[in-house]
């Protein structure tokens, strides 16, 4: 059973006080670590810009800020600091989407949809970008990242999967979650369990998918997409995340370099999730869901690539 | 800097004086441990202005003599703005509206540590157009961070010579703005250097608040075509750098 994010920090922070939180009105997040250590613990307000400076204060002076705001505007409104303040200096810090990833604010609308942390923060050299599937990976990489030296970014994630079998977390290594050889489907993050769904409904029509957790997109397993490229005969990636700039392009990008089998990214397809519904609603809007995930496999393998 | 186009050799010569009293008097630093973990902290907003303190880290012989030549040039330890890169610098900036925030971790981290370094940030009067230093304002004036100090290069223009500061979007009133963030604040003759150096060396001005320092100064200090031009960007010719130098008293 996996403990809530606020004790993993504060069970991190104990074992290296060099650890400090930042929060941009997140402060139940480092609740944990505060209760403890108050001197480490700093809410900035409603000040994203502001909260990323300080953190790269903070570690220019030899602390690891791990600083927590909401997806969409930790990564958005403080791009700029999380590139050039963190980034540039290559700096020991770790930026935390906290809540508000992918779709799950639905109805609240786009201004509160995460759907572009990994395409930003993929475009900063050096930096590791991880989003995990559920709270026991969300645990692994929290303390994969606060062992690394270097700045990184983790979306958090709740929930549980069951995918079956022994489970192993690697920073930069996908997780095979399911082997197989006609096709492979590629996810991260709130959509593996949709993918795991997908691989399973393609099972029962005879079709064996392999299924890799791209937790880590950045560094991504090139091997294990290359590998999957040349074993499998079609390659489907699923990510609650705009198709643009992240997971799929990411894998795109290493299959155009070496010319391979065929490719589907789905995600949002590059539009604002416009509709007012709940998550699963806009899931099934934009195509994001195993059945979507399924079909595209099979299209694929058909020979139908448009 | 008369070796390479586009300098900001206007809002450097503005900066002079204040760099000078900080590295010559003021700072608690130690040129032969430029990493020692307790010295005083300078964090350059206005990156574009480094120039300033290569000529003081030239003078305290922590760059070479033949340094200062290399500005802007291939593979030297003197880049455009603010680097790390550079002994002596503390912080890499040159984006403006970003040091004000990374001093306050800065301070934040010797507040928690109880170590006794000050933070000092130069910003320019332009600069503060950039609304995230005033969320680093309102946190620094909200924590009481007395350890820290920004130092408001007030040289009246920015980036176009024939249109000032004020009549591009307005800053002033300065004081006021700062004071009503919960700082205390000083202004003075950026160019007075008893002023500069007893103003600087009575930080913090009132315990509990951070302290701001508005220097009013002219840009392009000390050489007369470039205090009435008031160019951001200075292109010298062989010639001008020759009157420049002599004006200058070098």
């Amino acid at each position: 059973m996996a403990i809530l994010y606020p004790q993993v920090l504060h069970e991190i922070a104990r074992a290296n006080p060099t650890i400090w939180g930042v929060s941009v009105e997140c402060w139940w997040f480092i609740s944990g670590l505060a209760s403890e250590f108050p001197e480490r613990a700093i809410e900035v307000g409603i000040a994203e810009q502001n909260g990323v400076g300080i953190a790269a204060g903070l570690a220019l002076c030899g602390k690891v800020p791990f600083v927590h705001g909401m997806v969409p505007f930790i990564t958005m409104r403080s791009f700029e600091q999380v590139r050039t303040d963190i980034g540039y200096q290559h700096l020991n810090v770790k930026i935390v989407g906290a809540y508000s990833g992918g779709l799950e604010q639905g109805p609240w609308g786009c201004t509160h949809h995460g759907v572009e942390d990994a395409a930003l923060m993929r475009l900063v050299p050096g930096m590791t970008v991880v989003l995990p599937a559920d709270a026991w990976e969300t645990e692994q990489a929290v303390r994969a990242i606060a062992a690394l030296d270097g700045p990184a970014y983790i979306q958090l994630r709740g929930g549980e999967l069951t995918p079956g079998g022994e489970r192993s977390f690697q920073l930069g290594r996908a997780s095979v979650l399911r082997p197989g050889g006609d096709v492979t489907i590629i996810a991260c993050g709130a959509l593996v369990s949709e993918a795991l769904k997908a691989a399973d409904m393609l099972a029962e029509r005879g079709v064996s998918a392999r299924l890799l957790n791209m937790h880590t997109v950045k560094p991504l397993d090139r091997d294990a997409v290359l590998s999957a490229a040349a074993e499998t005969r079609a390659l489907v990636t699923l990510e609650e995340h705009t198709i643009v700039g992240g997971l799929g392009s990411a894998v795109a990008e290493v299959l155009a370099e070496r010319p391979s089998a065929p490719l589907r990214r789905l995600g949002l397809p590059d539009v604002f999730a416009k509709r007012t519904a709940d998550r699963p609603e806009l899931l099934e809007t934009y195509g994001m869901t195993a059945r979507h995930a399924a079909e595209a496999a099979l299209e694929l393998l058909d020979g139908r690539h448009a | 800097m008369a070796r390479t186009s586009d300098t900001h050799a206007g809002g450097a010569l503005s900066l002079a004086d204040i760099a000078a009293a900080l590295y010559f008097r003021v700072l608690r630093w130690d040129v032969a441990r430029p990493s020692w973990e307790d010295r005083d902290r300078v964090v350059l907003s206005k990156g574009h202005c480094v120039p300033a303190l290569y000529g003081a880290f030239t003078e305290l012989g922590l760059l070479g003599p033949e340094e200062p030549s290399q500005h802007l040039t291939t593979d030297s330890r003197l880049p455009g703005h603010a680097n790390l890169k550079t002994p002596g610098i503390d912080a890499t900036t040159g984006s403006l509206g970003h040091g004000l925030s990374i001093g306050v971790g800065m301070a934040l981290a010797a507040l928690a540590d109880q170590r006794p370094f000050r933070t000092f940030v130069i910003l320019g009067d332009g600069e503060l157009q950039e609304g995230s230093c005033w969320e680093a304002a309102m946190s620094a004036g909200h924590y009481g961070l007395d350890g820290l100090t920004a130092i408001v290069d007030r040289n009246g223009y920015q980036a176009r010579g024939d249109v000032d500061t004020e009549a591009t979007i307005a800053v002033e009133p300065l004081a006021d703005k700062w004071i009503s963030f919960g700082w205390s604040a000083r202004r003075i003759d950026g160019h007075d250097m008893a002023a500069v150096v007893d103003t600087l060396e009575s930080v913090p001005f009132e315990p509990g608040k951070p302290s701001a320092v508005i220097a009013d100064t002219v840009k392009g200090k000390g050489v007369s075509f470039l205090e009435r031009g008031h160019d951001h960007y200075s292109r010298l010719t062989a010639e001008q750098a020759e009157v420049a130098l002599q004006e200058l008293g070098g």
